[in-house]
């Protein structure tokens, strides 16, 4: 089970995980992986939103992907990491408990994803992977991230 | 210029940043002009300084096929030609067209590529073309003239970035925001690095090295701060590029309310942060209507008054003490009290004792016009709440000043620049926000005595008047398990309101480098901005304005 014996239509992803969920995520649209430092929390934005960190100088938003996916909020801890996404040409970080991996997987192992997950408001999660005897779900940012309240 | 960006769009951004202020100064010129006619005055030299200008904007117009503006502007050639020589059609009849033909050429540079004036264009070709036929003895020339200029408008349309002898650089400004961004984290890395120097000398104690560190790090300071004024000076630009509209709006104005008025205007080389100025447009464009509609009397009355028949507008801007004032002064009538006492009272308001100078603040709020009628200019959909509610948004004050028969003065405060603010740190829930200074008045110990409560609201007695005294963590919406003891509250203002912040610590005052808010951060209601702290942590900059806004509302 080499990754390199691959065939191409291979998917290329970052996991990490969330309580005890792995999601994937495209490698293509993660720019970097930090460590949280302080996160400020702005008065009256919207749902989802933790508040904003200093990345080198820019002022980067940290959503709360764990409350937008109907979890309980974040407790950070020391491997918690936010993970830095490009989405729709805006920058902003994601807080997960914790990063797993670059993982690559082949396409094939990928199914849609099970009828109890898909609903209207589940639309983010584009297929389940099963790999290894883990089990990886996918999400589409492009869904999860426009966080219109 | 960005890569990004298709070059045709940089080239029509450059083409209107160098035609548009010319087509405003070839208008200027013309109302010049036609006060000079009336007056007698043939003005030869005037007509004579708008030819370069003309033949610029007309050879960049051929060269961007922007044939509508080529040719506008090229009448207006023709017309100035044919005006320099037959001295006897100079008057109102020749101003009006040069006037409107110049108005027209704005619009369209203003407006570039659209393309729905072409006819309007075409009109005023024709327009212009049976002026010239008027003239008995026609000369040919000016067709002659034609081919040559044609063949020579290459060449003369980039005369500024081409002549050797100008130190001028044009730099789009979204590359001194990236400059002021790249300042702001190196004001940030030095402040770590002074902070790292005091955490090694409590450790190690003094030492010849530490010593020397130290030294660097203030010279570092020294360094990047001279490089803020620097950049920050980069950044600005002549509040001439503002008042160089209204010579014609002025002019247009007053002559549709049968007005006369001339305009004086002083300080122009004063400069502002540009971003200031783009936001100070609008404010000024009302007050100056608002002076020549409301304010100054038509010709008549104003000889009844013993008045010249000639109004002046003053339009002048002076910097003081790292401030820029405007003022908009005018000589007509004054407010009229009497109207805004009778408007007082139908709101309800207690105004039998009020001064004068009560009562002219009163202009400020909102709903409050005293025209009589709404006049087609002057009423423009913005109140003089709506101009006083800019100009605090700007960080500014805004003053009126008035005297029965003898005018009105309305004098504008503004900083320099938006992109630093010098602001009050303060600490609630042990949170920091970033308040500026301009909106703060006092910082005051809150003595538990000293604040009752009326209605569930706090409320304190501050220079002999009652203020609101809000709780920080309200308002900031901060969440702590065990609340701090508020101990200082800080009084915020702006214009005529202001209530106090209950915060527990004050921490210092700062120069923090303003950053916008992420779209994905919503628009919240009481930050404006946010900035990175010396410690590397970032804060949120209270929006003072909308804070006391939403008091207002609230009560």
């Amino acid at each position: 089970m080499q990754a390199d014996a691959l065939p191409a239509a291979a998917l290329h992803l970052l996991t990490f995980g969330l309580d005890r969920e792995e999601f994937g995520i495209p490698v293509t649209q993660v720019r970097e992986v930090i460590r949280v430092t302080e996160i400020t929390r702005v008065p009256q934005v919207p749902p989802h939103v933790r508040g904003v960190t200093n990345l080198r100088g820019r002022i980067l938003p940290v959503v709360e992907i764990r409350t937008r996916l109907g979890l309980e909020p974040a407790i950070v801890t020391p491997v918690s990491r936010i993970v830095v996404v490009e989405v729709l040409a805006r920058v902003l970080g994601l807080l997960v408990d914790r990063v797993s991996q670059v993982t690559r997987l082949p396409a094939d192992s990928v199914a849609p994803p099970p009828e109890e997950v898909v609903s209207a408001e589940a639309d983010y999660v584009t297929g389940v992977a099963r790999w290894d005897s883990r089990l990886i779900i996918l999400l589409d940012l492009d869904k999860v991230l426009p966080l219109t309240a | 210029m960005t890569a990004d960006e298709n070059p045709f769009g940089d080239l029509l951004q450059d083409y209107v940043v160098e035609c548009l202020p010319l087509a405003e100064q070839v208008g200027d010129v013309f109302v010049e002009l036609e006060r000079s006619w009336r007056a007698g005055d043939p003005a030869e030299e005037l007509l004579a300084s708008v030819k370069g200008r003309l033949h610029t904007v007309k050879g960049n117009s051929a060269m961007m096929g922007l044939t509508p503006m080529q040719d506008v502007a090229h009448a207006l050639e023709d017309a100035c030609a044919l005006l320099a020589r037959a001295s006897e059609r100079r008057g109102d009849e020749a101003a009006a067209l040069l006037i409107a033909g110049t108005g027209l050429l704005v619009d369209l540079i203003r407006t570039a590529p659209a393309d729905g004036h072409g006819t309007a264009a075409a009109d005023f070709v024709k327009q212009v073309n049976g002026f010239l036929a008027a003239t008995p003895h026609r000369p040919t020339e000016p067709e002659e003239r034609r081919q040559g200029d044609r063949r020579g408008s290459g060449s003369t349309g980039r005369t500024d970035g081409t002549d050797g002898a100008s130190s001028v650089v044009r730099i789009d400004f979204r590359r001194l925001d990236a400059l002021l961004e790249v300042l702001g984290e190196g004001l940030i890395q030095q402040s770590a690095f002074a902070e790292l120097h005091r955490r090694l000398l409590r450790r190690v104690g003094p030492c010849e090295e530490l010593g020397e560190l130290d030294q660097a790090v203030v010279a570092m300071e020294k360094t990047l701060k001279r490089l803020e004024s620097t950049l920050m000076e980069t950044r600005l630009l002549a509040v001439s590029t503002v008042f160089g509209r209204f010579p014609r709006m002025v002019r247009d104005v007053a002559h549709a309310e049968g007005k006369r008025v001339r305009l004086v205007v002083a300080g122009g080389e004063t400069s502002l942060d540009k971003a200031v100025l783009d936001r100070l447009n609008e404010p000024l464009v009302h007050l100056v209507s608002n002076a020549v509609v409301h304010g100054i009397e038509a010709p008549a009355e104003r000889a009844r008054a013993g008045k010249p028949a000639e109004g002046v507008l003053r339009l002048e801007a002076s910097s003081v003490s790292g401030r820029v004032v405007i003022r908009v002064l005018d000589d007509g009538r004054g407010l009229d009290e009497q109207a805004i006492r009778g408007k007082a009272e139908t709101l309800g308001l207690e105004v039998r004792s009020a001064d004068s100078a009560h009562l002219h603040q009163l202009i400020f709020m909102p709903g409050f016009s005293t025209a009589d009628q709404v006049s087609r200019l002057a009423g423009r959909g913005m109140g003089l709440d709506v101009v006083a509610g800019s100009i605090h948004g700007l960080g500014g004050t805004i003053e009126v000043d008035s005297a029965p028969g003898q005018g009105t003065t309305f004098t504008l405060s503004l900083p320099v620049t938006l992109a630093i603010v010098r602001s009050l740190i303060v600490e609630v829930d042990r949170e920091r926000f970033a308040l500026p200074l301009t909106h703060v008045a006092e910082t005051v110990r809150a003595e538990p005595e000293a604040i009752r409560e009326i209605n569930h609201r706090g409320v304190t007695q501050w220079r002999g008047d009652l203020i609101h005294v809000a709780d920080g963590g309200a308002i900031l919406g901060t969440d702590a398990p065990v609340r701090p003891p508020r101990r200082f509250y800080v009084v915020m203002t702006a214009g005529a309101k202001r209530r106090g912040l209950l915060v527990d610590r004050l921490v210092g005052h700062q120069d923090v480098v303003v950053k916008g808010l992420d779209p994905a951060l919503g628009r919240p209601d009481v930050v404006s901005g946010t900035t990175i702290l010396g410690d590397g942590r970032v804060a949120c900059i209270l929006d003072v304005v909308r804070i006391l806004d939403g008091a207002r509302r609230a009560s």
